[in-house]
């Protein structure tokens, strides 16, 4: 990629533009900075106007508070649970799909297929009233399988992983055929490992999907021992109005923010990479 | 035969030529196909179709969602009606109309422009500032919303600070009527912006250097290059991006759901809201299914639009 369309001649154009830049990084950076600030400030600092740019006294009381005054390790735990089963799921499932609509030939494949990838345009919301009748029919409201059943296999994951196994050489899987692989071991053994920058970016845009859907479980669940942590967190929310709880609400929010966000960073350039090639591809 | 084959030495074993009943049977490929594809077709189909499907056919039944769907009657448009003649439910549809608007115009020329200037000039930490805008992306709404609540607050919040500072009144932001709304959009567009970036710069990728390179030996500047070149090469990825940002934000709720519950005075009550509370709040299952038709209408009307834009736009 040698690209030499726009070199900034003068010092003033090359000024400019890292102005821009700083402007462009230092919008989303702000409120993430003021997340964190907050947390770690004292109820009184929180609320003093005008708002201090750096806590004053930092003390970790609010995230203790946090972390106690309500279930939030149980509910950090069941994210875990509901955003890694359905990760893992998606993943099986779009693999096998995905290798199916790109290598085999089948009348109504391609019907199959767009019907398919025409569901990843529907909103969930659509959906949802039916969908909590039959969950409910089938007596599985309020439970862990309750919530993840509609998200074990989606249309996203299996347009992804179809076009990339297009792109990986049939002479390969042929080869592997004449050499007597099972077809479930080509995909295992051949197909996933030169897909992988696309299976990992599938995996994390997944996980960050299911750890911050907040709909459906809101929908299905009623224990609060199931809750995942975004309902723990409404709860702790609504919790209470009174302005010194506020940032024990924003400690909440820091900390139910890190796994995503751990994900995120450590896979970045994968991650970027991949959810832009979804783009051109699509 | 290859009954004396062990397992120890599986791996030369497998390299040998033996009998294939299997791999070049196409029978046995159709199965492959079936076990492969039966999970993903159960899932969607019995979770996104049939529901689908349920959503339409209810919308033509008044069903109270606190009795079996057994005791459903059959009332025609008569829910599709009634929507039309309720003031509540038109002006979430007018709102959510403003909302999407709103998000596109904003969103769209500004994560172009952006993009412009993550792509082209080669300047030093244009990576890093793409990660950064692209981390709001993955952060729980919920938790965006705490921290917006809390930058949007009147008197402590920094927001109000910062517009005091240059001298003005800051407004009443989410409890304004006439704020609120925009100040969802704003919420909005700092969440995803990031995520349209990407797309885009990505879609500059596409565009072959020599086009830049012969028309500048013609002489065309930046301004002329961006209109000839950048954005008619760019149109494919310009309208997907407005699609996502239309589907995206057409269904908006966690934010509403918890900042404002539709209010105040209605001002930033949306169809998915209005939805969820016909439904779960209310118990009229079909009044929101009618609702829910009707967004999904929308959609696909706003899918085939864009669609014979770009069938005219490749002529």
């Amino acid at each position: 990629m040698s690209r030499s369309r726009i070199r900034p001649r003068t010092l003033a154009q090359r000024t400019l533009l890292y102005v821009l830049l700083i402007i462009v990084a230092a919008v989303p950076l702000f409120p993430l900075y003021w997340l964190v600030i907050s947390a770690f400030k004292t109820p009184a600092e929180f609320v003093s106007i005008p708002p201090t740019w750096f806590p004053t006294s930092p003390t970790l009381d609010q995230v203790e508070s946090a972390l106690t005054d309500v279930p939030f390790a149980q509910s950090m735990l069941n994210s875990v649970i509901i955003a890694g089963g359905a990760t893992i799921s998606v993943l099986v499932t779009s693999i096998l799909a995905g290798y199916v609509f790109a290598k085999y030939h089948f009348r109504g494949k391609n019907l199959m297929f767009w019907s398919i990838v025409a569901t990843m345009f529907l909103p969930p919301i659509v959906t949802l009233v039916p969908l909590y009748y039959l969950i409910n029919s089938m007596g599985l409201s309020d439970s862990y399988i309750g919530v993840l059943l509609p998200w074990l296999a989606n249309a996203f994951g299996i347009f992804l992983m179809r076009q990339f196994i297009m792109d990986v050489p049939d002479e390969l899987i042929e080869a592997a055929r004449m050499d007597g692989a099972s077809e479930f071991r080509i995909v295992w053994q051949f197909v996933v490992p030169l897909i992988k920058p696309a299976v990992v970016t599938l995996a994390v845009f997944m996980f960050v999907f299911s750890w911050n859907n907040f709909l459906w479980p809101l929908t299905i669940l009623r224990t609060e021992a199931m809750y995942p942590v975004v309902l723990t967190l409404n709860r702790l929310m609504s919790y209470t109005m009174s302005f010194d709880y506020q940032n024990v609400v924003i400690a909440g929010a820091l900390i139910a923010s890190l796994p995503t966000l751990i994900v995120f960073l450590i896979s970045q350039r994968v991650f970027v990479q991949g959810i832009a090639s979804s783009g051109v591809k699509g | 035969m290859n009954v004396t084959s062990t397992p120890t030495v599986g791996g030369s074993v497998r390299s040998l030529p033996r009998p294939r009943r299997r791999r070049t049977d196409r029978a046995h490929r159709g199965i492959t196909a079936a076990i492969f594809l039966s999970p993903t077709l159960l899932v969607i189909g019995l979770f996104t179709m049939v529901p689908m499907i349920m959503t339409i056919v209810i919308s033509f039944h008044r069903w109270s969602m606190f009795t079996p769907i057994t005791d459903m009657d059959f009332v025609g448009f008569d829910n599709y009606a009634r929507l039309l003649n309720d003031s509540a439910r038109v002006q979430a549809i007018a709102n959510t109309g403003v909302y999407v608007l709103l998000s596109v115009l904003i969103t769209v020329p500004l994560a172009f422009l952006i993009a412009m200037l993550l792509y082209f000039p080669r300047l030093r930490g244009r990576n890093v500032v793409r990660v950064i805008l692209f981390a709001t992306y993955v952060i729980p709404t919920i938790a965006i919303v705490i921290i917006w609540s809390n930058i949007y607050a009147p008197g402590y919040g920094p927001l109000s600070a910062m517009v005091q500072a240059i001298g003005l009144t800051p407004p009443g932001w989410l409890s304004d009527p006439q704020w609120a709304l925009l100040s969802l959009v704003i919420f909005n567009v700092w969440q995803m912006l990031g995520y349209y970036v990407i797309l885009l710069v990505a879609g500059l990728t596409q565009i072959p250097e020599e086009l830049y390179e012969a028309a500048k030996v013609d002489g065309a500047g930046i301004v002329r290059q961006t209109w000839s070149i950048t954005l008619p090469m760019l149109s494919g990825s310009l309208v997907f991006v407005v699609l996502m940002t239309i589907i995206n934000s057409i269904q908006v709720f966690d934010p509403i759901y918890l900042l404002t519950q539709g209010g105040p005075a209605g001002s930033t009550n949306v169809v998915s809201f209005e939805i969820q509370r016909s439904a779960f709040q209310y118990g009229q299952a079909g009044d929101a299914s009618a609702l829910a038709v009707s967004l999904f209408m929308l959609i696909v009307l706003v899918g085939v639009v864009l669609n014979a834009i770009l069938k005219v736009r490749k002529r």
